[in-house]
């Protein structure tokens, strides 16, 4: 029943939504301790799909299995789904309306803004060095002028990610075995 | 049914392939939207738009946004579920499993990887909207009429006003700690006073 609570916090979203979340499960209710939350919120990172879907469905198994990922889930995000109807509802009622035209002018380009700064955000994680300079402006390359689409782009970066590790840990191997030879 | 049926599928990949978060999704949607003809890509724009005003995760707010364009009420549970089923999915099979490996050398290879490759595909979003909006080099039928356009050769290169716009709102995120919902209602406003 509690779980509900979760969908209150919900407002935000995204990103946003984290530090709520924190103060929420570990402060307020205490259904795991503070260093299991940091895991869970870098786990649900680092899978696919939306990290607010994520975080909860997480934070709902990990107190109550399935159950718990299926009441936090709908807990979460029936407030947001409501809400977004509704607006959906009343912009296809007035999309039509030349003021409402012109406003969604203006707000277009806002939103190449808001997504560029969303990429600013998550790139002053993700781009430590000049390599992941480099795979960051090829993948926008591929995908801008090479009109690659997005997820082989993707599923290549998956298989360069494991090429490289397997690169690196060969090395590793053959530069144990030289030490050992030249001892 | 069958539309149904597509609107869930389509999530559900998308879901399965966004990693970091709902504005990857935007670019894949976009080019899935493109193949199948569901909506074009300036209603996309706007349900994106609603969707970043509305609380709550904004790949959500796009799956519910869109499901309710193009199938109604029955629409909105199918794209609804086509997000949120793979999470859930995942999550429950992957969760436990995932906290023993999530430190292996070979995962943290690929994450390093595939972050800048998410972060440079944001970027595409952001382009994909540009261009396909007017904003720069837009073809005859997207040029924006009331705006400062500026031609070179014939072809429209980038148009002053959205470009101040969107260089404004990336700042103000950057810099000042005001909601995006403030700067999308915001720049509404200045697009009613500016292009109409």
């Amino acid at each position: 029943m509690t779980f509900f609570k979760l969908g209150a916090i919900s407002f935000g979203g995204g990103y946003a939504m984290i530090p709520l979340i924190e103060g929420e499960v570990v402060e307020n209710k205490k259904w795991v301790d503070k260093e299991k939350i940091v895991d869970i919120f870098a786990v649900a990172e680092s899978l696919p799909g939306a990290i607010a879907i994520n975080t909860s469905a997480f934070v709902g198994y990990s107190i109550a299995g399935i159950p718990g990922t299926v009441a936090a889930l709908l807990g979460n995000l029936t407030p947001s789904v409501f809400i977004i109807l509704v607006l959906s509802i009343m912009f296809a009622q007035v999309s039509s309306n030349t003021v409402v035209k012109s406003a969604f002018r203006g707000i277009y380009p806002a939103i190449v803004g808001l997504i560029c700064y969303a990429g600013y955000k998550i790139g002053r994680t993700s781009v430590k060095d000049i390599f992941s300079l480099c795979i960051m402006v090829l993948a926008f390359v591929a995908a801008t002028f090479l009109n690659i689409e997005p997820i082989p782009i993707i599923i290549s970066g998956a298989i360069l990610g494991v090429i490289l590790a397997v690169f690196k840990t060969t090395k590793r191997v053959k530069n144990e075995k030289r030490k050992v030879k030249e001892k | 049914m069958r539309i149904l049926a597509e609107l869930f599928f389509m999530f559900a990949k998308l879901s399965t392939f966004s990693f970091g978060g709902g504005y990857v999704m935007f670019p894949i949607l976009m080019n899935e939207l493109e193949r199948n003809k569901m909506a074009t890509v300036s209603e996309m724009t706007d349900i994106i738009a609603i969707a970043g005003m509305s609380p709550g995760p904004v790949a959500v707010n796009a799956a519910v946004g869109l499901g309710y364009k193009v199938a109604g009420f029955p629409g909105v549970v199918a794209a609804f579920l086509g997000i949120a089923v793979p999470c859930a999915v995942i999550v429950t099979l992957v969760a436990s499993f995932f906290f023993k490996i999530y430190k292996h050398p070979m995962v943290r290879s690929i994450l390093n990887v595939l972050r800048p490759i998410i972060t440079g595909i944001i970027f595409y979003a952001a382009t994909g909207i540009a261009l396909k909006n007017g904003i720069v080099n837009a073809a005859e039928n997207t040029v924006i009429e009331k705006g400062w356009n500026v031609f070179v050769h014939g072809n429209q290169l980038f148009e002053i006003k959205s470009l101040i716009l969107a260089v404004a709102a990336f700042f103000l995120l950057l810099k000042t700690r005001i909601h995006p919902i403030f700067i999308i209602l915001g720049s509404g406003l200045l697009g009613i006073v500016l292009f109409k």
